[in-house]
This record gives structure tokens, C-alpha cells and sequence, in this order.
């Protein structure tokens, strides 16, 4: 093992980070440091081993997970489905394109305290966010997708004997499940997104509202904490879908 | 002939079912996302085998195409050559009648083409299958076939001439082509062909 080996870019970058931490505990620890703008290391840690120590964090991850992942399974179901449809059916696609071509030039977030008002402060405004965040990238990626299926497999298909189900079985589900795929951890980001966000507008629980709690009582050292988690949440299921991705595309 | 298009005008006339025909693209076309073998198996199960028995005949017909041990492999991680083979095989396997080709032997460089050739002659012969090819190479068209058409050039084109070619079989298509017969089929066709092209290039 040599310092340059390039397989172990991993070891000199968490070298690195270490560094960084012991310079910042170590400028807080001296005074350099304004804590109530930039916590140490140590009392961000600590905040952070609180919030597990007294329970006090799961109705929050709870709250922040189902927000998530509810918009993100209705989002790739929706944005599928209609994704399918509109590409099979012109008609449709007249309509459903303006309004998804509309959604995706907003910037979706800004929809967060209309939803506020339709849904109330519960999870429901925050499963909305989400939803429409996901949704609309799902529905392009598919849209766009189906009317790009390889022509040659379609008439593959059918002088083998194939029947419009099989086309749909063998042709078109594959491309699409490739497609929404590939797209996957970006509507995991979309999702989590649109749960704190919406979190952040109004809301009871999550880890968003912790965050506008957070910020409401000049709390940085609950802030960094708060990051770091959420940091860590979405990395682990970014992990979870590279796996599913890899599997499910090792064709590819 | 096989329904993607309908004829203009005329009409096809075969005591064939859509199934009894196969038809080799010059372009692979295997789906991308199934195995060798699922491949190969794909047209047996749309016609009610069973998945079990399907995959089993798949790997004989890998087999005989000297593919043995590649039915796991996706389409991606096969050679062109390779991949010409599954698309046989995908064909074959449906125990066709009549096999339509367009120039299905093309995109292979040339050794690998002469195997493949090799072997789909071989397998045409023992099974006693016809087949129609579209090909713009001479050579192939006399070494491999029994009939040759020439077709003029398109839009509209039609059959203007028509040679039998009288190599016997079993035939190997590389040793056809020093066929005493050989050489003077391709000057009449070669000729006949050159005047198809200069009467268009007059045209324009």
C-alpha cells in the first residue's frame, strides 16, 4: 500500500476530514471561533448523542422518513403511470405536457405553503411536496423514455410472436423500470427535499420543523447536528438505491 | 411478407403461418435487459411453452451455435459475432419454415462473418429450411444460394433478372466460391448489375 495507490483515495480523503475537524476543535477550543455562529465539533457531537439518548428524535425521523418515502412511492407511481399514458395516448400527451412542462420550470417548492393551507400542518401537506417534487421528474423520464424505445426490439418482439402484453412485459416495463432507475436517487433527494421543506413551513414533528426551531432559538450547535443527520439519512438510503440500481441493471 | 409493413399493391401468397417464418435483422435486436438464453427462449414461450422446457431448448440451440456456457451472459457482454449467433438461435428456435435475412451477416468483420455464415449454411441444410436473403454482396448471394434475383434499384424496384445457380449441396460457402460455375454466374450478375446502376446514374 503506497500513499498514492489510487484505490485508497477513500483513506486520504477521511484523513483529510479528520484534519479538518481536529483544526476546527481546536480554533473553537481557543477562542477563534464564535460558538454561537460555528459550534465545535465535540458539543455538535454531543447534541447529537442528546437527541438519541433521550428518545426525544424518533417521532421526528419518523415523521420526516414517512413524509419522504410516501411521496416518493406515490411520486414514481403516479409519475409512471402517467408518464405510460401519455406517451401511448396523443391526446393525453396534448394535455398533461403543458401542465408537467409548467411544474417542472417552477421551482415545486414555492407550491409548500399552498399546500399548507389545502392539507392543514400534518403530514399530508408534507407528503404532498414531496409528491409533486418526485412525480413530475418521474413523469418526464418516462414520457420521454417510452417514445424513445428502440423501434427494432418492438418489431423483435412481434415477429417472434409476441402479443401487445408481451411488448408491455418485455419491452416497454424494462425501459421504463431502467429509466425511473437511473433517476432514482435524485427523486430520493427530491423527496427528502420536499419533506423538510415542507416541514420547515409549517409543521409539529420532523426534521425539518427541529431545523425552524433551531434556527427561531439562535440553537447552531442543534443546526450543525440536524445537517449531519439528515446528511447521514439520505447518504444511507443514496447507498440502499445504488445497490437496488446496480442489481437490477447489471445488464447494463 | 411477415406483416410489420402491408404490401402497396399485390398481395402475399404462403401456406406459412407468421410463425413457421423467422427473420434475421441486420441489426441483432436482442433485448438488452434478458440473458442468452431468455433471449433464445422469448419466442417459444409467446407460443404456450412452458418456461421450464423453453429454457432447456434455448440452451440446445446455444449449444449448436458453439455458445455453450454463455447463456447467462446479457447481450452486452457478448461479441458481435456472439450476439449474431443468440439472434440465430432466437430464430431457429422457433423451428421455422422459411428464414427472411437482411443482411444479417453485414456488421461482422470478415472472419467472424465466414464462421457464423458457415455454420447458419450448415444448420439451413440439415434442417431443411428455406431462406430469403437481401444482401448487396455478390459473392454471398451466389455462394449461398440456389436462386438469385436481382432487384433494381429503389424506390419501386422490381425483380429484373433471375439465375439458378447450380453448386451442388451440402455446400461449404467458401470452397462454393471456386465452383467452376462460380466465376462465370458473377460476371453475368456483375454486368447485369453494373447496367442497373449506370441506367439510374443516366437518369438522374
Amino acid at each position: 500500500m503506497t500513499l498514492r495507490d489510487p484505490r485508497h483515495a477513500w483513506m486520504r480523503q477521511l484523513a483529510a476530514f479528520a484534519i479538518l475537524l481536529a483544526v476546527w476543535e481546536a480554533a473553537s477550543r481557543a477562542g477563534l471561533l464564535n460558538p454561537l455562529y460555528v459550534p465545535s465539533p465535540g458539543k455538535v457531537a454531543a447534541v447529537l448523542v442528546d437527541l438519541f439518548a433521550d428518545g426525544g428524535i424518533w417521532p421526528h425521523l419518523d415523521a420526516t422518513f414517512t413524509a419522504a418515502l410516501g411521496g416518493l412511492a406515490l411520486g414514481i407511481a403516479v409519475g409512471v403511470v402517467l408518464g405510460v399514458i401519455a406517451a401511448l395516448v396523443p391526446f393525453i400527451a396534448e394535455l398533461l405536457e403543458p401542465v408537467m412542462s409548467v411544474l417542472n420550470a417552477i421551482p415545486r417548492v414555492v407550491l409548500a405553503p399552498l399546500f399548507v393551507i389545502w392539507l392543514g400542518i400534518g403530514l399530508a401537506s408534507k407528503i404532498a411536496l414531496s409528491f409533486i417534487l418526485v412525480a413530475v421528474l418521474i413523469f418526464f423520464t418516462v414520457f420521454t423514455g417510452i417514445r424513445q424505445v428502440d423501434r427494432k426490439l418492438v418489431e423483435r418482439v412481434i415477429t417472434l410472436g409476441g402479443d401487445r402484453w408481451a411488448l408491455v412485459r418485455h419491452v416497454y416495463l424494462p425501459s421504463v423500470a431502467a429509466w425511473v432507475l437511473g433517476n432514482l436517487k435524485i427523486a430520493v433527494g427530491f423527496a427528502f427535499t420536499g419533506a423538510c421543506v415542507g416541514e420547515f413551513v409549517a409543521a409539529t414533528r420532523g426534521l425539518g420543523y427541529l431545523l425552524s426551531f433551531a434556527q427561531s432559538t439562535f440553537n447552531a450547535a442543534l443546526m450543525f447536528a440536524l445537517i449531519l443527520l439528515i446528511l447521514v439519512v439520505v447518504l444511507l438510503i443514496f447507498g440502499i438505491a445504488g445497490r437496488l440500481e446496480k442489481y437490477l441493471l447489471r445488464w447494463n | 411478407m411477415i406483416g410489420l409493413q402491408q404490401p402497396l399493391s399485390g398481395t402475399v401468397e404462403t401456406e406459412l403461418a407468421p410463425a413457421q417464418i423467422g427473420i434475421l435483422f441486420q441489426d441483432d435486436a436482442l433485448l438488452p435487459w434478458k440473458t442468452a438464453r431468455d433471449n433464445v427462449a422469448l419466442g417459444l414461450t409467446f407460443h404456450g411453452v412452458e418456461r421450464g422446457k423453453a429454457l432447456a431448448e434455448a440452451e440446445a440451440w446455444l449449444e449448436r451455435l458453439n455458445l455453450a456456457g454463455f447463456g447467462d451472459r446479457f447481450p452486452r457482454h457478448l461479441s458481435g459475432g456472439q450476439r449474431k449467433r443468440v439472434a440465430l438461435a432466437q430464430v431457429l428456435a422457433m423451428r421455422p419454415k422459411l428464414i427472411l435475412m437482411d443482411e444479417p451477416f453485414a456488421s461482422l468483420d470478415a472472419i467472424v462473418g465466414a464462421r457464423v455464415v458457415r455454420d447458419v449454411v450448415a444448420l439451413v441444410e440439415r434442417e431443411g429450411i428455406s431462406v430469403l436473403l437481401v444482401t448487396h454482396d455478390l459473392e454471398e448471394a451466389l455462394s449461398l444460394s440456389d436462386e438469385v434475383y436481382l432487384l433494381s434499384q429503389g424506390p419501386r424496384a422490381h425483380i429484373t433478372q433471375h439465375y439458378q445457380v447450380p453448386i451442388p449441396r451440402p455446400r461449404d460457402p467458401v470452397l462454393s466460391r471456386t465452383h467452376p460455375a462460380f466465376a462465370p454466374l458473377y460476371e453475368r450478375l456483375w454486368a447485369d448489375l453494373s447496367r442497373e446502376v449506370d441506367h439510374r446514374v443516366e437518369a438522374a
